[in-house]
């Protein structure tokens, strides 16, 4: 072979994994879907055994391993208990500013992620010291539904 | 523990944010050799290899068992429990051994998250594709409500982060498996970019790849070598949705209930009663500032309600217990292997071959693991005592 020194141009193989998939909610998590889609509500699921309201309904507790019982409605008001602002643009991620947070919902045990809207986020450091308040929300449908955790975000409640 | 084990060998590749002069078989070989060297053993003694690889999907690789097979003929098992995989890894060589299959194991752990071009997308797809995924959570978000829980329940302010991370950033520069890493003050650091509110840019991780690998031997074959005996280790996981965390009797979000107990476990193997005086150095696999000051009560290092001043202490430099002598997680994360460089760097601080990051007189280190939303957590302790 001809000398060819060690420190040539390293070579970069470029790549993306492209690979299509379904997942499959399952009947608990469809009947929960098609109650945000249909009637604008949310719903839980009680533990059989722990009595705890699980929000988004779960066909069993994790903590207890048991199948849970009741279909309980939560909401749609309750009290954001953490939540972040994210402030840099990742690829592949929506365009920032955008907060999302933990909502422990009227009649629940548990808290649900989504999406805060309807609050300034012009200023970082002033919307984040106000949504550290804990400060009540509601839940806010989109008028088009399709049966997804999207269909409805958080708002402030006027105080 | 039945059969005393020790670390005898540790080895590490440097962890830039790219290694493109490597493949990563060629990372592997790397810091193996370096491992057995470090450990005076051959391939030939070596009766298991634990290979420790987290999500394919950031290395974009599907077969990323080939590189970290090490050579055929030898017993092989993957583990994969996320930022926990390498502690994971160590605890399946450890329990080998004990079992009596074999007297010495390579544990070979390698992050390839420098192949990835967009991460925080692939670190999107760890979570619940069913409720949660369609909401943009990512790894850094997730850090970062928890960040704004532990302000609002135990007094935590921006500048305690800032103050950790510029604390953390001094003692990076002593690592010589880091490249150039970046030296700021806290003020620097509340002056970068936002990532994901109360969470800058300075405080996280950068990426970062490369391989860390460590000779676990039993004490029928250590010799004369200078190790660190495995005093206690253990291992739990908790339950997946952060939701459900919140409220739960046995302790909230930022309690880190499974680390906490994991620590309880690893503690009494260890004979460790009080952990302020009986530890001298922990390495903690927290990626940003916030997630180590929450390590601090569960760990036993303090109680939630000192949380501030022991962070505060260790800021100015007045606590005895050395945290992240080697920088930690924030300076180097390569996934994979970041909660085995935890353990490897306690294993160099206890055999004092931790070279220019060398602390003194440390006798008993801790290290932690946390991997996916903190569903597995687990304790490692180390000692220059043989158990």
């Amino acid at each position: 072979m001809k000398e060819v020194p060690m420190n040539a141009d390293l070579v970069t193989i470029p790549a993306t994994w492209d690979f299509q998939y379904r997942y499959f909610a399952g009947e608990t998590a469809s009947r929960f879907f098609n109650a945000l889609r249909h009637e604008g509500r949310i719903y839980g699921t009680r533990c059989s055994q722990c009595r705890r309201v699980l929000v988004p309904a779960r066909s069993f507790c994790d903590a207890c391993f048991v199948p849970t019982g009741d279909w309980i409605q939560a909401g749609p008001d309750g009290t954001l208990e953490i939540f972040t602002i994210v402030g840099t643009r990742f690829p592949g991620l929506p365009d920032p500013p955008f907060a999302i947070g933990y909502v422990t919902l009227d009649g629940a045990d548990t808290a649900i992620l989504n999406r805060i809207e309807g609050v300034d986020l012009s200023d970082l450091d002033r919307a984040g010291s106000r949504l550290m308040q804990r400060p009540r929300v509601t839940a806010k449908f989109a008028p088009q539904r399709e049966g997804r955790i999207t269909d409805f975000v958080f708002v402030p409640l006027a105080s | 523990m039945k059969r005393p084990v020790a670390i005898a060998g540790v080895g590490q590749t440097t962890y830039p944010r790219r290694h493109e002069r490597m493949n990563s078989a060629e990372l592997v070989r790397e810091a193996v050799m370096r491992a057995l060297a470090d450990a005076d053993v051959g391939l030939d003694a070596i009766g298991l290899v634990v290979g420790g690889v987290a999500p394919d999907a950031l290395a974009g690789l599907n077969h990323i068992d080939l590189p970290s097979i090490v050579r055929p003929g030898i017993a092989y098992l993957r583990i994969n429990t996320g930022g926990a995989t390498g502690s994971s890894a160590l605890l399946a060589g450890l329990t080998w051994i004990c079992a009596g299959r074999c007297d010495a194991a390579l544990v070979v752990t390698l992050e390839r998250m420098g192949h990835a071009g967009t991460a925080q997308k692939v670190f999107n797809s760890i979570f619940d594709p069913i409720y949660e995924k369609d909401i943009s959570l990512s790894t850094i978000s997730m850090v970062a409500m928890r960040a704004t829980m532990l302000m609002q329940q135990h007094g935590y302010t921006q500048e305690h982060w800032a103050g950790l991370a510029a604390r953390n950033s001094r003692s990076a520069q002593l690592n010589d498996t880091l490249h150039h890493p970046r030296l700021f003050t806290p003020a620097q650091v509340l002056a970068s970019p936002v990532l994901s509110w109360p969470i800058h840019a300075l405080e996280g991780c950068p990426m970062s790849e490369g391989a860390c690998v460590v000779v676990l031997m039993s004490d029928r074959v250590v010799g004369r070598r200078r190790v660190a005996w495995i005093q206690g280790a253990a291992a739990l996981s908790d339950t997946y949705a952060m939701g459900d965390r919140m409220h739960r009797p046995e302790g909230s979000l930022v309690d880190l209930y499974t680390l906490s107990r994991s620590a309880q476990k690893a503690y009494a193997q260890a004979g460790i009663g009080e952990p302020r005086s009986q530890i001298d150095c922990v390495e903690i696999q927290a990626p940003f500032a916030s997630s180590e000051a929450m390590a601090y009560t569960a760990l036993r290092l303090c109680d939630a309600a000192e949380g501030v001043r022991f962070t505060e202490g260790l800021i100015d430099g007045t606590e005895r217990i050395c945290v992240n002598p080697s920088g930690g997680p924030q300076f180097a994360n390569p996934v994979s292997a970041t909660a085995l460089i935890r353990i490897a760097e306690c294993a160099l601080q206890v055999r004092g071959t931790a070279g220019r990051r060398q602390r003194p007189d440390v006798r008993r280190a801790v290290a932690t693991g946390q991997g996916g939303a903190t569903q597995f957590s687990t304790c490692v302790v180390l000692g220059a005592e043989r158990p």
